[in-house]
């Protein structure tokens, strides 16, 4: 048992004794040939539809396939990179909105929260592909994918930048008011700060969902990677093949993310876990 | 008290209110230019409420509270320009957290006070030495001991050139063997003519710094005495009854 470090398993159980530590040999052991058998049937049922035949597989070979994904996940990053920037702007004027003491601000971002909690995504998507040329703006591709996208997270990343703030120790606002620090500095450079810090771990995981989210970029021919999977797949008539490495580039971007997160919790905790409380 | 230039602050017939809990009743008080004046009294007597209102960390709801002959703002640029004349030392130390020990003393001097980094910087250092925790300017506040950090705080609010200093409670957050070097630094600012108001449990530093010891419960001033006739002497039952349940240990 690892001793230099309590993860939350350690807070909420108690240690396991003799029966339970049997116990959980016999169920790790059980699971363990449940996955196996589930992988086995899976690959077996792959096997008798002919799917594993090379003719799916072959031009996964040609270096012209993987630039072609390539170029796909730039897309999906740049989109999403540009959405997390935009939606990272609207929260924070949301959020601002949120904490004043105007009422009629307040509504207004709590109305905007909601609303861009509660519609989905695709319905944003689509406005911003049909409705909005109607008005005779048209849009270059990557905004009508990163626009709906960044709206759709803004809600959520405004919320969580407030639980941020409201984590801040009222004491650090008092004693940056006390020095003669005005209003909007003390917001700006001692409470913001910090409130951002505590909330990074939250913001990765909300990037996480914004990346996922930009697969609606086939709805308006966006060259991210979905839509790259689905040339290759009416190129090729290899749709699980491609789907499924698809699915693992995925993974492995969202895999990546969540690791910052955690770094970056760990990071924060070592400078503030005795914030002057 | 007459209102001669000197007196620094003056609280006017203040009153508050918690709801329908009454927290502060009719305090007058004034604390002159070099004067040391102590705040004691039981828990809840409203003495820490006392100190917050006058920077304004409490708003009041009757009296007026001046600093300097000028009535405290309610809020704007003008009371932030206030507050920076009036120097807060926490219970808590309240040091940014995620900001060093040197860019705590000198986030203020350089946004309110505009000046250059650099000097800014050096005056810090000065102060940090005064308090004894230069070596520890790269430091962030959690890596220093609760007393490290409350002398800090002490340098922080020197580093504003304040008029007056008020300490809500400055060692009572702190382990036994730290409250000495804090109070240490204080007598020696007292000595160097600072003026303070000090609210504190802290009998022997009011015996031996302060000018003036005030007495308060249930948020009104009972009694106001030299240290030395206060403490030998207190004139009410609820003061006599509070010096005996502080000096037993």
């Amino acid at each position: 048992m690892n001793t230099s470090q309590t993860s939350i398993r350690d807070i909420l159980y108690e240690p396991p004794g003799v029966k339970t530590k049997r116990m959980i040999q016999v169920f790790t052991v059980l699971s363990f040939i449940a996955v196996m058998l589930l992988i086995y049937v899976a690959v077996r049922q792959f096997y008798i539809t002919g799917q594993l035949d090379a003719r799916y597989w072959y031009f996964f070979a040609k270096p012209t396939t993987w630039i072609f994904l390539g170029e796909g996940l730039a897309g999906t990053l740049e989109a999403a990179v540009v959405a997390g920037f935009i939606s990272f702007g609207l929260a924070f004027l949301m959020m601002l909105g949120r904490i004043n003491n105007i009422r009629a601000f307040q509504a207004i971002a709590r109305a905007l929260i909601e609303f861009t909690r509660g519609v989905p995504t695709l319905l944003l998507v689509y406005f911003f592909f049909l409705v909005v040329p109607q008005y005779g703006i048209t849009l270059a591709p990557l905004w009508r994918i990163s626009l709906p996208v960044a709206i759709s997270a803004s809600g959520i990343v405004a919320e969580v930048l407030r639980s941020g703030i409201n984590a801040v120790p009222n004491g650090q606002r008092e004693a940056a008011m006390s020095l003669g620090m005005k209003e909007s500095h003390t917001f700006l450079k001692v409470v913001f700060p910090q409130a951002f810090r505590y909330v990074i771990p939250s913001l990765i995981a909300e990037l996480v969902i914004v990346v996922k989210d930009t697969t609606f970029a086939y709805v308006v021919n966006f060259p991210d990677l979905m839509q790259n999977a689905k040339v290759l797949i009416s190129n090729y008539n290899a749709m699980l093949p491609v789907y499924l490495v698809v699915a693992v580039i995925y993974i492995i971007i969202n895999y990546l993310l969540n690791k910052a997160s955690v770094y970056a919790a760990s990071r924060t905790d070592s400078t503030t876990n005795t914030a002057a409380s | 008290m007459d209102h001669k230039a000197d007196v620094i602050i003056e609280l006017k017939q203040v009153n508050k209110f918690f709801g329908e809990h009454h927290v502060l009743k009719d305090i007058n008080l004034s604390v002159k230019k070099g004067e040391v004046v102590v705040i004691i009294g039981p828990s809840g007597s409203g003495k820490s409420t006392l100190c917050r209102t006058i920077n304004r960390l409490e708003t009041i709801d009757g009296g007026e509270i001046l600093i300097d002959g000028e009535e405290m703002p309610s809020e704007g640029k003008k009371l932030a320009e206030m507050r920076a004349k009036v120097g807060m030392v926490f219970q808590s130390f309240n040091l940014l957290a995620h900001r060093t020990i040197l860019d705590n003393v000198t986030l203020a001097p350089i946004d309110v006070l505009h000046k250059p980094k650099k000097e800014a910087q050096a005056e810090a250092m000065q102060l940090l030495k005064r308090v004894g925790v230069d070596s520890q300017a790269a430091k962030v506040p959690a890596q220093l001991s609760g007393g490290q950090q409350q002398r800090v705080a002490i340098a922080r609010a020197l580093a504003m050139h304040p008029e007056v200093i008020l300490f809500d409670e400055p060692t009572s957050a702190l382990d036994p063997e730290m409250i000495n070097e804090v109070l240490d630094v204080m007598t020696s600012l007292a000595k160097d003519g600072m003026t303070m108001l000090v609210v504190t449990h802290e009998m022997n530093f009011a015996r031996r710094v302060a000018n003036r010891v005030i007495f308060m419960e249930d948020g009104a001033i009972l009694e106001e005495n030299t240290p030395e006739a206060f403490f030998a002497n207190p004139k009410t039952e609820r003061a006599k009854a509070f010096l005996e349940t502080v000096t037993v240990h």
